[in-house]
Parts: structure tokens; C-alpha cells; sequence
């Protein structure tokens, strides 16, 4: 069978590292090619040679057999290639049809033809069941609406072959299971697909032929057929994981860490507003959140974190209130928050790595004094965090910028589980991570749970949300519809809730 | 690691500059053929860059001096991404204050009174700065447009000022000026120059870009104002108020600013003259793009930029050529210079985009 794409002896190095060493990966025609490998394996690298974004030092690729040389994304659009990146490229001010159209747009006269683009795209979305809306401005609406954006504006310039680069770390379940079809409809329409992901169960669920890459080498590939979820993590980390996270019984303390009562916020575009919200969090106890994206979680961490204001009710920290309280004043009083949107909230991208792990504690001794900055303490903080925290990179003075998106996400994650915090907000605090640093981090909020913090976990996974939680609530349009003790329900049960089909009349516990 | 940092910081300098050198022989050559076919001798450009940086070297140190200082001012607030066009209106309001004070201030005043001088000008120009921060921090105008207008508030404040307020009522001249200051307040002169137009102001601007580079590398004020322009949102989100940064930042900026108005008065004119400055906040911007926003850079681009501005005079004394053809030859040094700015902009991005 003839190869779609070879990709040959592809070398890139970028100061400090090599990305890709020597990388070849063979991928058939009309196939689901599964492209696995921990954080900073060089697995975007290489897709982004294939797109035409960077070049590569060394190496070619072929297309169909013919040796091709882009320079630019254009080269590869036309070719009939199609990439979702990690990080979207998305206009943010703009509306989501005029990012779809974008470099490829139908005229009429010199005018954008826009009611047939419309038309198309709702033929589009129809046909594969994706929504968003398309006058909606892009900063305004969710990651994984993002995602279903970029899908579309992919399916929209009829691509031959497509790239998705971990596109299901920002989905639900229920989400990813659609795109897992989308993906195999595209396979039988002769589409070839490359899939990265951290999840082995997606892996084996739809790829026919894996690539698996470790440190900028290719250590393994080979059907599907012949792969098993042990023997894949065995190649992708070099050793046996275990997924059992050490957690000591559950014996909350009496303290209250965090009381939510009643509260509520205003309408904003794009997003679900909170309505009458009650919730507890008492010492060393980890609540979880279930819930289809987009139904209030976001409001939830941001209200809690002082990002956006209660309308109405009040918010407290250890028992004292909060509600009027500024972020910074909410931070010193021991809250911690691991946002959902590394690159919008949680990182500052022209920063260097250690600039980055510094903003909770840049003006405190010993990292200042009297606003002079000690620059050897914070070197020697960042060096230490990173390695504790498995951040790969070559030393924290690098720009953030620079890492793999996993990596960025570990920093994100050192820096506000670093900070001892009283209360720790972690929203999709595993989002994009490799399944040893998600390991690593589960058993890290775990620690903090068993020494006593409250944990507010927001997780798209439910998987997630059951595995570590002590309580489970269920939020649906904005609303607690239920709430659980660990085990009384199962994935089917809280499922229903989720969808809202069914709500608990009186909650306990408020 | 702490040599690693330096080593890149000074392999990055050492690249900027070899390729804006590239860049100024590009424009010396546009200059030639633009000169040759205007019916010049294309040599009078080489002639007057190469007496600014010899003979003439005086010339470029009085010049230096406000381009440093000016590069300062709008690197400061551009860091934090705040668009401080409004260095010259802030010039001006210095400029007032200081020929203000330093009249108002007794005769015989010992010269130690100029720091009295320099420190009304700087809250002058502070204030004046503030304006517009604070109506985009309160009322979320754009501070680009408001800075930009409030240039020309500031200029015909100077010429009302210099021909009604404060004119020198004895002098009969046409010219609409102040009266001049006593001597003992005049800024010192730089005794290696002898009788020239080189003064002290030039450590003033260079004191003043170290402690600029102070600021941003090893405060935690500097580390707000990056935080702030690389992310504002990742910024409210550890606790930083960029209402505040930007604040700070825009009278940080406009003192800056006004120090340049006291020097022009204090060192080169000695009184208040309605249109004493030629621009020299629009010139900051390029002095402080071209040395990429790093106040130890802006030291190099600024006095490259004396020397040039300096250079387009020395062309106009020793040879024929008209004021507007040196202003002409001015323009495209810039305009190429900004170019590779715009280039190198683009480029960046275009890498940005593709992670
Ligand atoms: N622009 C860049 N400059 C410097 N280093 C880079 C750059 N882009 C990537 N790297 C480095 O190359 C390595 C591979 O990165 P890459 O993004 O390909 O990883 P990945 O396999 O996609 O990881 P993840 O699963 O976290 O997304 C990382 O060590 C990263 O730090
Ligand atoms: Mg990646």
C-alpha cells in the first residue's frame, strides 16, 4: 500500500535541545496514524515541519511519493493539508466565520461572498454534527468551542490530509466521542488522519498504525492491532506506570476552607452565568466538579479567585468573607488557582519560565526585598521547581514560550501547588499533560489534600472528577443539581445529571 | 546560568547592531542617488556623518543627550505595552516649569538650586502624563490618540506662555522668548569640549538609562511592567492592577520627559523659546524600537541617533545643500532604519505563530 506521507531522517534542533533526531514516521493512505509520546517528545515539531510552519534541518518528506518542500503553511494548505494545533490559532477579535474563511474565501466581484461561506459551513456542521455559533466573536467563546472551530475551518478547506494535535486534552467524554467519529467518517471518506493524543483508550479506539517518540526519537511503531494500553506506556515512558494514586482515607477536618453562599454572576457573552450557588469545602477534603463544558465551571474558579465579582451572595476563604476582597488580598490569604486557559490566564508567553513561576511570590522575601529582586534566589527557586515539577527544558531563564505544551502547563501547575496554599482551585489541572506527570500531579493534590487543603477540582474528565474527589457535585447550566459522596454514584447516574435530565431536590450539606 | 543570560543578552546586542549597521549603509547609498539626482554632490552626507562623529563630536553629544533620554521615555511605558506618544507635549510642560522656577528662584541662587530646577520640571512633565493615563485608566480612552493631542496642548501652551506670560518685556525682538536665566543657573558645560555645545546633561541621560535598566531588570516594578505588557490578563490573574503599572509607568515616562525640557532650557537655551523642540519625542520612538525597548541599548541608539541628527546639521553648515534636503536625508535614514524594525517585527511574529 502506497504511503500518504513519509516523513525521513527529520533533524531540528532549537537552542539548548534537539527537538527531532533523526525522526522518520510512514503513514499509509486512508488511515488513522496514532503519533504518541510524553511531553516535549518533539511530537508537535515534527507536525509543524509537516505543515509548513518551520523547517526542518535535516531530512524530507514525501507526499504520495514526490519529495515536497514547503515554505510556508500556504504550501502545505494547498497540498490538501489540514492542522489543529494545540495552541489554536484563532483571531480573537474577530467572529468565528471570518476565522473559518480566512485565506479561503469565496468572491463574489471583490466582495467576500459571505452567504455562501455560511451556507457551506452549515452544511458542514450539520453533516457532522459540530455547533458553535458562527457571530460569535472568538475571545468570547470556550476552548471547546475553539476546538470545533478549528475542526470546521480544517473540513471547510476539504482536506486530504489532517493533523489534530491533541484536540481531545480540552474535550468532555461525551465530546470526544463525537470527534472520534467525526475522525472515522473522514477515514472513510478517504481522508488520512494524524492523531496525537496523551490518552491510550482513544488510541486504541480508533488509530490503525501507531508512531511512538521519546526525547526526540521514534522508540516505537506498528499496528494498532499489536499494541495493548501496558505496552504502549511502556513505550512511551521506558517503564511500567501504575495508575493507583496513594490517598489516605477521608477524615476532613471542621474547618471550613471555602463557603460559597448563594451566589450568583452577571450574563456575559458567551459564557454561563452562575445561579444561586452553594457550596463547602472543608479541610483536607478535594470536592470535584462534573459537568459538560460550559455550564458555569468557568464563572465558578473565576468568582472563587476574585477574577470576576458575585453578583450576589458571599464568597468565604477560612471562614472569614471574601466576596469584596481583591485578587491579591485573596492569594495572601491562601488561595491558589490553576486556571483552565494556560495560555490566556495561566502563563505570560514573552516571559521567561522563571518570570513565570515568580508571580505569587516576586515581592516577598527572600525573592525581594524593598522591591530590589534577588536574582540568584529566584534562579535557584525556578531550577528547583522545574525539576521537581518534571518541567523540560534546558535551564528557566528560556522564554515560556519555548516549551511543549504540557510543559507549560507543569509550570503553571509548580507555581500555585508551590505556594501552600489554604484553598487550591485546580481547573483541568491535567489538561494536555503526559501520563506520568499526570500521575505525578494527581498524587501532588492528593498530598495536599491529605495535609489538610481544600480542593476545588474542575475537571472535564469524569473520569478524573471520580477518581480523586471525596465529594462530587454535578453543575448544569449554571445551577448544583447534585451532589454525591465518594462512590454513591456511578458514571451512568451523575452522566444523567450532567445532562440535566434529572436534579436532586434538596442538596444535603448546605 | 547568570553568564549564560549575559552572553545571549550581549550576542543579541552585538547582532541588532551589526544589522543596522548593514541598514545605515543601504540608506547612505539610497541618500547618494537621492543627492546626486536632486544636483548635489552625493559625497556631502559622508562628509557631514563623518565630521558629526570626528571634529564635531560635541555636536553629537549635545544631541545624544535628548535622544537617550527621549528612547528612555517611551520604553519605559512600551514595555508595559502603553503607547506614550506624548513626549513632546511632556517636553514642552518641563520645559515651562524649569525656565519657570529658575526665574522665580532668587538672583544670585548658588547652582545647587538647579536640582530644584530639574525636580519641577520632572513633576511637571509627570503631570502632564498622568492626564491621559488617567483617562484610560478611569475612562478607557485610547491613550494613543489622547497623548498625541495633548502634544499640541503642550505647544501652544509654550508659545502662549513665551510670548504673553513670561516674555521679556525689555528685550523689543521679534523673537517670542523669556527672559534668560541667570547664569549660575545654566547646566555646566563639558569642560573637555571647550567652548561648545556638548553639556552635562549627557550624564544626566546616561544616569538616568542606568537607572532605567535598573528598574526593569532588578525591581520588582520592572517585573510588573513585564508582566503587564506581556499578558494583561495573566498579570489581574496573579493579583498585579496594570491600572496602577500604567499609571507608573506614564509618569515615570513624562518625568523623563520633562528632564529633557529643563536641559534644553537650562543647558542650550537658557530661556523659554515658543518652539525650541524639533521633534525629539517622535524621534525617541525609533531610538528606543531600535535598541528593542532595552534602556542599556537606547545609550548606543541614542547617541547613533545624535550623530546623525547632528550629522544632518554639520551637512547644512559646511555644504550647500538646503535645510529641507537634510531634512529629506533625515527622513530616509529613518524610514530605512524602521524598515528592518517593521521586517524583524514581522518576522518574530510569523515564528511566534508558528509554535
Ligand atoms: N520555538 C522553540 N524554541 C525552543 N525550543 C522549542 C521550541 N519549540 C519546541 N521546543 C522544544 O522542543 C521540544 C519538543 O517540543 P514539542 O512541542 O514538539 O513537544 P510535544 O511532543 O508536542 O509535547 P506536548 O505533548 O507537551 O505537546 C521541547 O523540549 C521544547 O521545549
Ligand atoms: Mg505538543
Amino acid at each position: 500500500m502506497a504511503f500518504a506521507i513519509e516523513l525521513l531522517n527529520i533533524t531540528k534542533g532549537f537552542p539548548g535541545v534537539i527537538a527531532n533526531n533523526d525522526v522518520s514516521v510512514h503513514i499509509k493512505e486512508g488511515e488513522i496514524h496514532g503519533l504518541l509520546g510524553e511531553n516535549g517528545a518533539g511530537k508537535s515539531t515534527i507536525m509543524n515541519i509537516l505543515y509548513g510552519m518551520s523547517k526542518p534541518d535535516e531530512g524530507k518528506i514525501c507526499l504520495f511519493g514526490q519529495a515536497v518542500e514547503f515554505q510556508s503553511p500556504m504550501d502545505a494548505i494547498r497540498q490538501g493539508i489540514g492542522m489543529v494545533h494545540q495552541h489554536f490559532m484563532l483571531m480573537p477579535d474577530e467572529t468565528v466565520l471570518r476565522n473559518i474563511i480566512l485565506g479561503w474565501t469565496p468572491k463574489k466581484g471583490i466582495c467576500i461572498d459571505e452567504k455562501r461561506a455560511v451556507a457551506e459551513i452549515n452544511d458542514i456542521m450539520e453533516q457532522y454534527g459540530l455547533k458553535v455559533n458562527l457571530k460569535a466573536k472568538i475571545n468570547q467563546i470556550s476552548v471547546g468551542e475553539k476546538q470545533r472551530v478549528e475542526i470546521i475551518k480544517a473540513l471547510y478547506r476539504k482536506v486530504k490530509i489532517l493533523i489534530l494535535d491533541e484536540p481531545t486534552a480540552v474535550l468532555t467524554p461525551a465530546e470526544t466521542d463525537s470527534l472520534l467519529d467525526i475522525m472515522r467518517r473522514l477515514k472513510e471518506q478517504g481522508c488520512t488522519l494524524i492523531f496525537i493524543t496523551h490518552k491510550l483508550r482513544e488510541v486504541m479506539d480508533v488509530t490503525d498504525n501507531v508512531t511512538v517518540m521519546r526525547k526526540g526519537v521514534v522508540t516505537g511503531f506498528g499496528p494498532t492491532s499489536e499494541m495493548d494500553i501496558t505496552k504502549l506506556s511502556r513505550l512511551i515512558v521506558g517503564k511500567e506506570v501504575s495508575t493507583k494514586i496513594p490517598m489516605e482515607k477521608f477524615h476532613p477536618g471542621d474547618k471550613k476552607v471555602l463557603e460559597m453562599k448563594h451566589v450568583s454572576t452577571a450574563r456575559r457573552p458567551g459564557r454561563m452565568p452562575l445561579k444561586d450557588v452553594s457550596l463547602v469545602i472543608n479541610e483536607g477534603e478535594i470536592v470535584g466538579v462534573a459537568g459538560v463544558d460550559g455550564n458555569g465551571q468557568t464563572d465558578l474558579g473565576e468568582v472563587i479567585a476574585g477574577l470576576i465579582p458575585a453578583e450576589s451572595g458571599a464568597v468565604f476563604l477560612d471562614e472569614k468573607d471574601v466576596t469584596r476582597d481583591s485578587i491579591r488580598k485573596r492569594r495572601k490569604k491562601g488561595l491558589s488557582h490553576v486556571p483552565e486557559d494556560r495560555l490566556k490566564t495561566g502563563a505570560a508567553r514573552d516571559c521567561t519560565i522563571s518570570e513565570n513561576l515568580m508571580l505569587n511570590m516576586y515581592n516577598e522575601k527572600p525573592y525581594s526585598n524593598k522591591s530590589v529582586m534577588n536574582q540568584k534566589e529566584v534562579l535557584q527557586t525556578s531550577e528547583e521547581l522545574c525539576e521537581k515539577y518534571l518541567v523540560k527544558t534546558p535551564d528557566s531563564n528560556y522564554t515560556i514560550g519555548t516549551l511543549s505544551g504540557g510543559n507549560m502547563q507543569k509550570v503553571v501547575v509548580a507555581r500555585e501547588f508551590s505556594s501552600s496554599p489554604r484553598l487550591l482551585i485546580a481547573a483541568q489541572p491535567t489538561r494536555g499533560v503526559d501520563i506520568g506527570a499526570t500521575q505525578y500531579i494527581r498524587t501532588k493534590i492528593a498530598e495536599l489534600r491529605d495535609s489538610g487543603k481544600g480542593i476545588l477540582l474542575i475537571s472535564a474528565e469524569l473520569e478524573e472528577v471520580m477518581a480523586m474527589s471525596d465529594k462530587i457535585v454535578v453543575i448544569y447550566e449554571g445551577e448544583i443539581v447534585a451532589q454525591f459522596k465518594r462512590g454513591e454514584a456511578d458514571e451512568y447516574e451523575i452522566g444523567e445529571y450532567m445532562l440535566g435530565s434529572k436534579r436532586q431536590e434538596v442538596l444535603y450539606g448546605n | 546560568m547568570e553568564t549564560n543570560i549575559w552572553r545571549k543578552r550581549v550576542n543579541g546586542a552585538v547582532r541588532a547592531i551589526s544589522r543596522q549597521l548593514c541598514m545605515l549603509v543601504v540608506a547612505i547609498v539610497i541618500i547618494m542617488v537621492f543627492l546626486a539626482v536632486s544636483g548635489y554632490s552625493p559625497f556631502t552626507v559622508l562628509k557631514g556623518l563623518g565630521r558629526a562623529f570626528s571634529q564635531d563630536l560635541s555636536g553629537t553629544i549635545r544631541w545624544s543627550t535628548p535622544m537617550i533620554l527621549a528612547g528612555i521615555a517611551i520604553c519605559i511605558p512600551f514595555k508595559a505595552q502603553v503607547f506614550n506618544l506624548g513626549v513632546d507635549g511632556q517636553i514642552y510642560l518641563g520645559a515651562i516649569a524649569a525656565t519657570w522656577v529658575a526665574l522665580a528662584l532668587p538672583e544670585n541662587s548658588p547652582p545647587a538650586a538647579l536640582i530644584l530646577v530639574f525636580l519641577a520640571a520632572a513633576i511637571a512633565g509627570a503631570v502632564f502624563a498622568l492626564i491621559p493615563a488617567v483617562l484610560n485608566v478611569y475612562c478607557s480612552t485610547d491613550i494613543i490618540v489622547t497623548t498625541l493631542l495633548l502634544n499640541f496642548v503642550g505647544q501652544f501652551l509654550t508659545e502662549f506662555m513665551a510670548s504673553e506670560v513670561m516674555r521679556d518685556p525689555e528685550k523689543l525682538t521679534q523673537v517670542n522668548a523669556s527672559k534668560t536665566l541667570p547664569q549660575n543657573l545654566w547646566l555646566p558645560k563639558l569642560s573637555a569640549f571647550g567652548n561648545s555645545s556638548a553639556n552635562v546633561g549627557i550624564y544626566i541621560a546616561v544616569a538616568v538609562a542606568l537607572l532605567a535598566a535598573f528598574l526593569f531588570f532588578k525591581t520588582t516594578h520592572g517585573y510588573e511592567i513585564k508582566v503587564v505588557g506581556s499578558n494583561a490578563n495573566f498579570a489581574r490573574y496573579g493579583g498585579i492592577r496594570s491600572s496602577r503599572v500604567i499609571l507608573k509607568v506614564m509618569a515615570l515616562s513624562g518625568a523623563v520627559s520633562g528632564i529633557i525640557g529643563a536641559i534644553e532650557v537650562t543647558a542650550t537655551q537658557h530661556r523659554l523659546i515658543a518652539s525650541f523642540n524639533p521633534g525629539i519625542g517622535f524621534d525617541g520612538i525609533v531610538v528606543s524600537l531600535l535598541a528593542n525597548n532595552n534602556p542599556l541599548g537606547v545609550l548606543i541608539s541614542g547617541f547613533f541617533f545624535g550623530g546623525l541628527s547632528n550629522g544632518g546639521n554639520v551637512m547644512e553648515r559646511v555644504t550647500d545643500v538646503p535645510h529641507i534636503v537634510t531634512q529629506i536625508v533625515m527622513a530616509i535614514i529613518i524610514l530605512t532604519i524602521s524598515a528592518n524594525i517593521t521586517l524583524k517585527h514581522l518576522k518574530r511574529k510569523k515564528e511566534a505563530g508558528s509554535k
